[in-house]
């Protein structure tokens, strides 16, 4: 497919039109809040934040909300249980490559033999125009995890030039879209520049593994037993954030909520996560990673080793949101897998 | 026959009965699914015959706690209901100075009219069944214990520290603010109304399961701040709980 180049103001008319008509459904993009950044239905192009770090919450909310009914019932001499799944048409603008990253993961376990209707539903409605991040944050490590660049799961791409945006057409629904805005055609010397762009970003990451990300799984293999995972999490207030603000996450707790007639109700599912004390609690009251050290342990090696083996994506992409929300600053992945690499 | 349930007033601002009579629409359902036999703030009925007691506010005098002792007695399941209760809240900040101070300080010459004891829970006095935290409680806790009494589930608190709700909330979290907050130990289920609203968490719903104090402690250091700093803020809510410095 053809790659484009977009003037600044041709961008910002293209993107008032999506807003204005709606064509690609509700159009959401990265503004900024406070002195952050996060995702949000945008009112008009002047709100778009491109040049942003990372997004308070990932774009998975969109697909997999932080609450949302999946199913309403009646009791009663004759129950009715229905299920509740609905789609919305999405435009998300601004989604980093290694959030994108994210959502190919999510669609790898949402997927499979029994897709996830509530995610999908969503998903496959939405449309995904990316930007390259140029500035990123002090705490990511993308480049060392090679989510930095994404050649896939974009309908269209931004790299900012300077002057104007490169857009890499990654899909038919991508190509009819910006075929409504006015550009020109990229040429070799534009796509030299893009590339030039994202190596120039790829300096500014202050965060890098010392060693190859493939490395990971075997270092885990061999680490178990680390004092590290201890002496690391002592000062864990098992808080969650790392967890809630984690595009890689896909953990929910499922609960019926009955209405207090007792006629019916609904079940719910909302976010959950490893690093929370009730995360690993059963029935009878057991709790399978009681202690901090154990849950610590198992977000390293869920990110690093389970995921791959069961779905071939890394559970960490390097966003760096992890460690900016934790208060500790104990949650980087790369942090620790770099400490057991020296240990070792 | 729908259950019986009273709510009991002793030393508190009578919030957490407002926060009740605040349901809305939802009133309406309580007030279907549960015969509501003694609510002070809301009907002049009175009964001695209940179920469920929601005891609102702590025990300040001697009085006050053979009262609660007598409502026990009484009652199947007892339920804190808000910070009076469960960890003696505000009333607490009291328990910093002596007995003959504090009644000197209100009733000034009267004051040998009247006693007062140290604020401490209710459950320093009687079996709670049930703790309903905050100032003031989430009314969505309370709907929610009444359905799982009329349908026979385990209430579960909230095990989560503030922090989670703030994240799902999508708060920028206080400390970046440049506040000292209490969410990282405080128990969640309040949806991080206080930091939602553009402020921190004074801790009202007391200490989360696990709470890490020591970090909450290391984290004072980073941003210049003492022990005493966060005990000033923390006993505003706990006085009566015993932290070690």
């Amino acid at each position: 497919m053809q790659n484009r180049v977009i003037s600044r103001k041709d961008l910002a008319s293209f993107v008032d039109d999506l807003i204005k008509t709606k064509s690609a459904g509700e159009v959401i993009g990265i503004k900024a809040q406070g002195n952050k950044f996060n995702f949000g239905p945008l009112a008009s192009a002047a709100e778009l934040r491109l040049d942003y770090d990372i997004s308070l919450l990932p774009p998975k909310k969109y697909f997999f909300p932080q609450t949302e009914t999946v199913l309403k019932y009646e009791v009663g001499k004759t129950p009715k249980v229905e299920a509740v799944a609905a789609e919305k048409p999405l435009c998300i603008i601004g989604v980093h490559p290694f959030d994108i990253r994210g959502l190919l993961l999510f669609d790898a376990v949402y997927g499979g033999k029994e897709p996830d209707p509530n995610y999908f539903l969503k998903r496959n409605k939405a449309i995904i125009i990316g930007v390259d991040c140029l500035s990123p944050n002090p705490k990511s490590f993308a480049a060392s995890m090679g989510t930095n660049i994404t050649e896939e799961g974009f309908d269209l791409m931004l790299t900012d030039l300077g002057g104007d945006y490169f857009v890499t057409v990654g899909t038919n629904k991508g190509h009819n879209l910006i075929n409504k805005a006015k550009t020109r055609e990229a040429g070799a010397p534009d796509l030299e520049k893009r590339d030039k762009v994202r190596k120039e970003a790829e300096k500014k990451y202050q965060v890098s593994l010392k060693m190859k990300k493939e490395e990971i799984p075997a270092l885990l293999d061999a680490t178990w037993e680390s004092k590290l995972f201890k002496d690391r999490s002592e000062t864990c207030f098992s808080c969650g954030s790392c967890v809630m603000v984690c595009p890689t996450c896909v953990c929910f707790d499922v609960q019926d909520e009955m209405a207090l007639s007792l006629k019916g109700g609904e079940r719910y599912r909302r976010w959950d996560g490893c690093m929370l004390t009730e995360f690993a609690s059963v029935a009878s009251g057991e709790n399978f990673r009681e202690h901090k050290e154990q849950r610590f342990r198992h977000r390293m090696y869920r990110k690093g080793k389970y995921l791959v083996e069961r779905y071939k994506y890394l559970g960490c992409v390097g966003c760096g949101r992890c460690a900016s929300a934790c208060l500790a600053e104990i949650a980087s992945p790369a942090e620790t897998y770099n400490l057991l690499k020296e240990a070792k | 026959m729908k259950p019986r349930v009273a709510f009991f007033d002793f030393t508190g601002c009578e919030g957490c009965q407002l926060e009740v009579l605040n349901f809305n629409l939802e009133i309406v359902d309580l007030i279907g699914a549960v015969d509501i036999v003694e609510f002070r703030e809301a009907s002049s009925d009175h009964s001695d015959d209940y179920d469920i007691a929601f005891i609102e506010g702590s025990q300040t005098t001697d009085r006050d706690v053979e009262r609660v002792q007598k409502i026990r007695e009484k009652a199947k399941i007892l339920v804190a209901l808000g910070a009076c209760s469960c960890t003696g809240g505000v009333n607490a900040l009291k328990n910093r100075f002596s007995m003959e101070e504090n009644l000197k300080v209100v009733y000034g010459d009267s004051a040998k009219l009247y006693s007062t004891i140290p604020t401490r829970p209710t459950s320093a006095y009687v079996k709670v069944d049930v703790q309903i935290h905050g100032c003031p409680p989430n009314r969505n806790e309370v709907i929610s214990l009444v359905k799982c009494l009329l349908t026979g589930k385990k209430f579960e608190q909230c095990h989560n520290p503030v922090c989670v709700e703030c994240k799902l909330a999508e708060n920028i979290c206080a400390f970046e603010r440049g506040e000292f907050c209490l969410g990282p130990i405080t128990r969640g289920g309040c949806n991080a109304v206080c930091v939602t609203g553009g402020r921190k968490c004074w801790g009202c719903r007391a200490l989360v399961d696990e709470p890490n104090v020591n970090s909450e402690k290391e984290i004072l250091k980073k941003y210049g701040l003492t022990m005493d700093d966060m005990m000033l803020q923390f006993k505003l809510f706990n006085g009566a709980l015993e932290v070690s410095k």
